[in-house]
């Protein structure tokens, strides 16, 4: 019993580590923009996901090291040291995207103004965090981001061009705008495999204090828990595409995206919206606080966890303040939320090399993880990955400048 | 094993002392022994002190940002080399994890730091 319980806990944190702004906004504007087209991109990105994290939480069950102990292991001092600030820059930018749209969506819901409501939401977060469990704080925001189940049934009410949906699963190109559409290809593979998703999931498992045993569970995590995050994205794709379409609309606006919910489901479906982008956020926006928290205290070897008690982990304690409030200082000024996500997630593009790699390595070191080290398919599937992970970091930039930011 | 492996399995692990706290990461090696001799690890350091000669410039200024603190810990005070480094004393008796008891009275103070 306490197992399914373990299971079904562990599967909502998937959820809510997976689906974040990123998600939201890259999902709905590639639905709205190129309909079904971009289907197929989603079972990739989430296999992608699925593959990397049921490796680092299985390193984290056998070894105990969270992904940053792992990249200065076995990429060194120096090179190691590049990858965590590429990582903390990357990070603090997903976090201040994630904060504002906390904001917005408590300004959708309540009308205040935005900058108190930011205030008070990261006062919020800094008391959950302080005082909630590692677990609870992941079962709270686990279970209100279900609301975004509002989506799917927002998408079946819309009645989709269910042939086209299918069509959209088989992999093309587009053959009219086909920048911008290689852009979406990059920024829907970005925002599924963010880099904060590994670096949180890793150190979770630690934080669990998993061991050997709980391997079984680890793999039922990745696979449930991100695959159900999936098929929120086609809900939201599917959404996008099926209301936004031909209307000339780009949802540059969170309160855009809760459209999608409200056109056919009414001030309910709007209100359920909302809620669930709300926790959904604020879930991503605890994750990416403490993922920059995590890599800074392995990098420097530093006592870290929610784990341990606040003062029993200083160090840790003081980054993950430090962090909210320099997300929240970046948000002050008044920087659009989405435009920063599309940032965010463009750049954490260019990082996931660097976080990969060290990943795979370290899965495979017969020494540390003796007979639970990665097996063929684990393998395969991890080399294929890094090579599209390669040519989408390569790719992320020229056409995030080509596109001027997918505005053209 | 030979010298070259253990310095290649203890350099940027993790170091846990006597009770499993976690104090530091093995930054550089001390070895002694001329060409021609047989190359033994003396001690391990620890502290941002030491990341100058690990990354150049770029270290130069983490080393700043760091505080530039290093820390000799001797080779025999290591009990076991496992997926981390583990030591035979504690952390404070090694002049080791000083930066979070430092800063552990000021976490303190807040009400619910040990939750």
């Amino acid at each position: 019993m306490s197992k399914i319980f373990g299971v079904a806990l562990g599967i909502l944190a998937a959820i809510g580590g997976f689906v974040d702004i990123g998600d939201l906004v890259f999902n709905i504007s590639a639905g709205a923009t190129f309909g079904y087209q971009l289907m197929w991109v989603l079972p990739i990105g989430v296999i992608g996901i699925i593959v990397y994290s049921e490796m680092c939480g299985r390193v984290a069950a056998v070894s105990k090291k969270a992904v940053f102990d792992t990249v200065r292991e076995r990429v060194g001092f120096s090179a190691g040291l590049g990858a965590l600030i590429a990582s903390e820059v990357v990070n603090l930018m997903t976090l201040a995207a994630e904060l504002g749209g906390v904001a917005i969506s408590l300004q959708l819901l309540c009308g205040l103004p935005y900058r108190w409501l930011l205030v008070l939401a990261v006062l919020g977060f800094a008391i959950v965090i302080w005082v909630m469990s590692f677990e609870w704080i992941e079962r709270v925001f686990g279970y209100g981001g279900l609301c975004l189940l509002v989506f799917a049934v927002a998408a079946m009410k819309l009645s989709p061009d269910w042939g086209k949906l299918g069509n959209g699963f088989v992999p093309h190109v587009a053959q009219n705008n086909s920048l911008l559409y290689l852009y979406f290809v990059v920024g829907l593979l970005g925002a599924a495999m963010t880099p904060y998703e590994v670096y949180f999931y890793s150190s979770g498992g630690v934080e669990e204090e998993w061991t050997p045993k709980d391997i079984g569970l680890n793999r039922a995590n990745a696979i449930i828990g991100y695959g159900l995050g999936g098929f929120f994205s086609v809900a939201l794709m599917t959404t996008g595409a099926a209301l936004f379409l031909g209307h000339g609309i780009s949802p540059e606006h969170l309160g855009t995206i809760a459209l999608g919910a409200q056109v056919p489901l009414g001030t309910i479906g709007l209100l359920l919206a909302l809620v669930g982008i709300l926790f959904a956020v604020g879930g991503a926006s605890i994750d990416t606080v403490f993922s920059g928290a995590y890599n800074l205290a392995q990098f420097c070897g530093w006592e870290w966890g929610r784990y341990r008690t606040n003062a029993n982990a200083p160090r840790f304690t003081l980054t993950w303040i430090v962090l909210l409030v320099l997300g929240m200082g970046i948000v002050m000024t008044g920087v659009d939320a989405v435009v920063l996500t599309e940032y965010a997630v463009i750049f954490s593009v260019v990082a996931l090399p660097l976080t990969y790699i060290p990943i795979l390595l370290v899965a495979n070191d017969e020494q540390y993880m003796g007979r639970h080290r990665n097996g063929r398919l684990a393998n395969v599937l991890g080399g294929v990955y890094l090579v599209v992970i390669m040519v989408v970091a390569l790719s992320a930039i020229p056409l995030m400048i080509l596109t001027n930011v997918g505005q053209n | 094993m030979t010298q070259i492996d253990i310095a290649l399995k203890v350099l940027d692990h993790q170091i846990l002392d006597r009770d499993g706290r976690r104090c530091g990461n093995v930054d550089d090696l001390e070895i002694e022994g001329g060409p021609g001799e047989t190359a033994r690890v003396t001690a391990i350091l620890v502290g941002p002190g030491v990341w100058p000669q690990r990354a150049g410039w770029i270290g130069r200024i983490a080393s700043f940002v760091g505080g530039g603190r290093r820390v000799r810990v001797p080779w025999g005070e290591v009990r076991e080399v496992e997926s981390h480094v583990i030591l035979r004393k504690s952390a404070e008796e090694l002049g080791l994890g000083r930066g979070d008891d430092r800063l552990r009275p000021w976490i303190e103070k807040i009400p619910g730091a040990h939750r």
